[in-house]
């Protein structure tokens, strides 16, 4: 059996202030996402979707439990394999595109290479074309659409061929055909690169393209039959 | 990390307005310590150079303790074994047509070749026919003068020309240059006494020895002799005091900048906050964030300095002007010359700014690289965080609090230590502006509310949610106001002491010269004290003499009339010391008391022309005139002292009862000057005294401007940061129905709530700085005591300052407001 993408056990967070635990976000969390694998994940909001993808991306630390990633533990990599595992084996995808505001379409793309240590001008082109933006590369973020913004998002994801892609409500911010159209072309490149991806959305247009829906409910993963 | 790189250097672009504020925020901040360091480098080089130049190669200089000695010794030197060369000097200040001062240095052409070389040099070895009648008419010519060269070009003259001046016009017969810049002029000594009045009389002579030793054994007595190492000492010695206050306006210049440079810099970092977040989630590593943000940082300091270094370089101009003049008027006569252009200026600017710049941005990068990035990446959000920093910052501010205040309970006698407390104490201080602004908060929303309603409350919200920002640009503002309300009821309070001490010294009705190298003869003294209905004629002289190894003044005056028409300050006692004093007791200054640990009843030992004589003190008295010490006689005891007759000036005072006052002052006035003595009324006198004394503090008054401006643009860049970072909040007001103007009017009112806030603190923290300066600076460096004068001026002004500026800095954003606010939306891009 393939060794799974994600895998998550028993995990929790806590956030706290003056020492004092304030809000749990996560209660015993556990997950596993196959290679190559959709999923997509609804849950309210608060319910700690948000907070179990930086968990994953080890932008965050857990106040317990265990988050493997390709076969390797986050915690024991420590703050430098985190940030190399971002580099090379993550993608992020974010409701507000957290493009670079001062970089034009390709630069924000190549920068995704760049800190990968691939210096290869020719594949940010190639992403920019996949995702429909040839001719858009030299624009600044303000200078396109809210779709356009986030079709950069995925390039710029996609563009390292990482093993899985985490996504922040990549529709949250975009018209239903737009958010449609995005989810398409994320859902597509992720399964032609054979890359894993774990989606957190509101939208039922995600059930269309996800291989497995989960449901978190109050900082638990539960899987979810049928599509909301 | 190069498109990294680029994208920083990008968003300098995009926000230029704010990276040009920042910009001119470093680069005047870096001014403010490159022009007073170079200013008050340039003035203290003229100063030595000066010196060192009249020295020219003598190894010692032979005076009287006190007062001119009469040429008749020189024959006695030249047949002394020890001397290997001597040259006598007359040397005096000589007042040009255009109202100029002027050194006049009266030498022997001949004896002094061997002392000034240079100075000899020019007329009497070219062996042209011109250079050879020039030579001659120098010696032969009682008009003839040579001219430093700098001066002849300011001048426009030439060999040939005349100098105008108040002795008559001067005949120029050569130039020469002077390697220390000083405008001079030189005379054959002998036309020097002449022209002077001072016939057979030279102030001192120039020596070459090879036997020290001997030479002492045989002067010893009545003669003061120096080595060029003891002079240079004692001219140390005389302006350590206003060198130590000049390196502290140095340093509270570079007080303020760095906490401006701080507040630049914190600023572009808390500003990209979200990139550094979205950095981080792409697998940049904290190292490399903080590299990025540093290369912003380092290019901001350096471009900062750069142009910061050039403002500075042509702020010294103006301020060497002004430094040397101070010099002038308490110390020593100086033409001070601007340092010239060097590559080592904008090195220094740049060191200051890069240095200023990185160490600012420590702190907020050190929290920016810990911060995870999953927080950055939320954006700005309300946070009761700030708050508990804010109290975690009053707490190392009350801890550097205590330290300061026990480094000036308990070290306050040493002047460094002073100066560290002070600093100290209002470091700390800064540190409480967080807490104090969020125990203000409610006071502040009610305030702002009844200016402004609605936007006036969230104006008040506003700048305690973002305290992070707020804090440090209040902080540094109410540090800059405090210093201009420190300082400003410092010199207003020392203006003030000064007016109340002239009152109780100078009370005579007319004053006949006040210069302490002008001589009034003793025939008009005796000519003025014997017209009838002058109550009284005081004859001062002012001497400077060498007391345990250190500089002091001794002044001559006539007990009796000082007894019947003055009414001295005393540190203890009152008016009955005059009798002791008539009876050859001596009274003593306050620094002097200060300096020398002398009090009431002890002794002062002085080398008098026979050797040490015992003088009791008899009282100490209020004193502005020398930071010193100084010691008052009667003029009898004086003269049986050092033998000197010597009067700078007198002090006339007619009878109260007289009904002819106006005209026997006339008449007086008439005497002095057929004799070419300059005359003063009392007012007159007052008023040079207070001018002297403002230009004195034109450089402290400067560093208040320099604070302010610093300031403004603190507080400029402050705002325009929030502005910027709260655009989608302008957005969601925009939705909920707020007009343009109400807008506006909030962006308003937070810069008037800002201004509020920091002249608030600035009155609490400027009084403490103002009785900090008096009571322990002032103390420590001059050994006076001023005496606090509160005066509502300096915080009228200072209030009227906060407003401007707090109000000018909010126009650049309200007009933003109004030329963008239509178009905002609610998103982050």
């Amino acid at each position: 059996m393939n060794t799974p993408v994600v895998r998550v056990v028993d995990l929790w967070k806590e956030y706290r202030e003056n020492g004092q635990a304030v809000t749990q976000a996560l209660r015993g969390a556990n997950l596993e996402v196959a290679p190559g694998e959709v999923v997509a994940l609804f849950g309210k909001s608060g319910s700690g979707k948000t907070t179990l993808l930086n968990l994953l991306a080890g932008l965050d630390r857990p106040t317990r439990g265990t988050v493997e990633i390709n076969g390797r533990c986050l915690e024991q990599l420590g703050e430098a394999g985190r940030t190399e595992l971002r580099r090379s084996r993550l993608g992020f995808i974010f409701q507000f595109f957290n493009l670079l505001p001062t970089l034009t379409a390709y630069e924000n793309v190549f920068l995704a290479l760049e800190l990968a240590g691939r210096i290869q001008p020719q594949a940010a082109r190639d992403a920019l074309e996949r995702v429909g933006l040839k001719g858009k590369e030299h624009r600044y973020p303000h200078e396109l659409s809210g779709g356009e913004q986030q079709r950069v998002a995925v390039a710029r994801a996609i563009v390292k061929e990482p093993s899985l892609i985490l996504a922040d409500e990549p529709t949250g911010n975009l018209d239903t055909a737009t958010g449609d159209q995005i989810l398409q072309l994320i859902t597509e490149r992720c399964r032609q690169g054979g890359t894993s991806l774990l989606m957190v959305t509101h939208t039922p247009l995600a059930c269309r393209y996800a291989d497995r829906i989960l449901k978190m409910v109050d900082g638990v993963v539960t899987e979810d039959e049928k599509c909301r | 990390m190069r498109t990294v790189t680029r994208s920083f250097l990008r968003h300098l672009y995009r926000r230029r307005s704010l990276s040009l504020l920042q910009l001119l925020g470093i680069a005047c901040g870096v001014a403010a310590v490159v022009g007073m360091a170079l200013s008050a480098r340039s003035a203290l080089s003229s100063f030595s150079q000066a010196v060192e130049f009249l020295r020219g190669k003598s190894t010692h200089t032979l005076e009287r303790l006190a007062g001119p000695m009469d040429e008749s010794i020189l024959r006695q030197l030249a047949a002394d074994p020890a001397v290997v060369s001597f040259a006598p000097v007359l040397e005096r200040r000589l007042k040009l047509g255009n109202g100029d001062l002027v050194r006049l240095l009266g030498i022997d052409p001949f004896l002094d070749r061997a002392i000034r070389p240079e100075l000899s040099r020019v007329p009497f070895e070219r062996r042209t026919s011109r250079s050879f009648e020039d030579s001659i008419a120098f010696l032969t010519d009682e008009r003839a003068v040579l001219i430093e060269a700098g001066l002849a070009r300011t001048l426009g003259l030439a060999t040939g020309g005349s100098v105008p001046t108040l002795k008559g016009p001067l005949r120029v017969v050569g130039s020469f240059a002077n390697p220390s810049g000083e405008p001079l002029i030189l005379m054959d000594i002998a036309h020097t006494q002449k022209l002077l009045g001072l016939g057979g009389r030279i102030d001192h002579v120039d020596l070459i020895l090879d036997d020290e030793g001997g030479f002492a054994s045989r002067w010893r007595e009545g003669y003061r002799i120096q080595s060029k190492r003891q002079r240079q000492d004692t001219f140390g010695a005389m302006v350590g005091a206003f060198r130590l206050n000049l390196e502290a306006l140095s340093l509270m210049a570079l007080f303020v900048s760095v906490f401006l440079i701080y507040n630049t810099a914190m600023f572009a970092v808390v500003s990209r906050r979200r990139d550094a977040g979205i950095l981080r989630s792409l697998g940049a590593s904290r190292a490399e964030v903080a590299g990025a943000f540093l290369t912003e940082i380092a290019l901001f300091g350096t471009l900062g300095g750069l142009a910061g270094s050039l403002f500075g370089f042509l702020l010294s101009r103006a301020l060497t002007e002004v430094i040397g003049g101070t010099i002038s008027s308490l110390y020593f006569f100086l033409r001070t010359a601007p340092m010239p252009w060097s590559w080592w200026v904008p090195a220094a600017g740049v060191a200051v700014g890069l240095g200023a710049s990185l160490l600012g941005s420590l702190y907020p990068l050190v929290e920016l690289t810990r911060t995870d990035p999953a927080v950055t990446l939320r954006g700005r959000s309300g946070s009761r965080g700030n708050r508990r920093r804010a109290w975690i910052v009053a707490l190392a501010g009350a801890g550097c609090l205590i330290a300061s205040i026990l480094l000036l309970a308990f070290f306050s006698k040493r002047v460094y230590a002073a100066f560290i407390g002070v600093f100290g104490f209002l470091f700390g201080l800064s540190l409480l502006t967080g807490v104090i602004m969020v125990l203000a908060e409610p006071l502040l929303g009610r305030v702002l509310a009844s200016f402004g309603g609605l936007p006036g409350r969230i104006a008040a919200g506003n700048i305690i949610r973002n305290l992070g920002r707020t804090g440090v640009a209040v902080a540094a503002f109410m540090m800059a106001l405090s210093l201009s309300i420190g300082l400003g009821s410092m010199i207003g309070s020392f203006r003030q002491s000064l007016i109340w001490w002239m009152g109780t010294q100078l009370r005579g009705d007319l004053y006949v010269s006040n210069a302490s190298d002008m001589e009034v003869p003793e025939g008009f003294y005796e000519e003025i004290r014997g017209i009838p209905g002058v109550g009284g004629v005081d004859t001062y002289r002012k001497a400077q003499v060498t007391y345990r190894g250190r500089a002091i003044h001794v002044a001559a005056i006539q007990a009796g009339v000082l007894q019947r028409f003055a009414r001295f300050g005393w540190v203890e006692g009152g008016d009955g010391h005059w009798e002791a004093v008539k009876r050859g007791d001596v009274i003593v200054s306050e620094s002097f008391a200060r300096s020398f640990g002398a009090s009431p009843g002890g002794v002062v030992t002085l080398e008098g022309a026979k050797g040490p004589v015992d003088l009791r003190i008899e009282g100490v008295f209020y004193d502005y005139s020398t930071e010193h010490g100084l010691v008052m006689m009667d003029r009898a005891t004086y003269i049986a002292l050092y033998g000197d007759r010597t009067i700078n000036s007198i002090a006339v005072f007619i009878d109260p009862s007289e009904p002819r006052k106006r005209r026997i002052l006339d008449d007086i006035r008439a005497r002095a000057a057929a004799r070419g003595l300059p005359v003063s009324t009392r007012e007159q006198f007052h008023r040079n005294i207070l001018e002297v004394f403002d230009s004195t503090f034109a450089v402290t008054r400067s560093m208040r401007i320099m604070a302010i401006v610093i300031a403004f643009f603190g507080i400029t860049g402050a705002l325009l940061t929030l502005f910027i970072e709260r655009r989608r909040d302008f957005g969601i007001l925009r939705a909920l129905g707020f007009s343009t103007g109400q807008v506006a009017r909030m962006t308003l009112l937070e810069a008037l709530g800002m201004g509020i806030v920091s002249f608030a603190l600035s009155s609490g923290v400027g009084t403490v700085l103002a009785v900090l300066l008096i009571r322990v600076i002032n103390l420590r460096s001059f050994n006076w005591t001023v005496f606090y004068f509160p005066d509502w001026q300096p915080y009228a002004v200072t209030a009227a300052t906060a407003l401007a500026a707090s109000l000018g800095a909010a126009l650049y954003p309200i007009w933003k407001v109004h030329r963008t606010y239509p178009q905002m939306q609610i998103r982050e891009e």
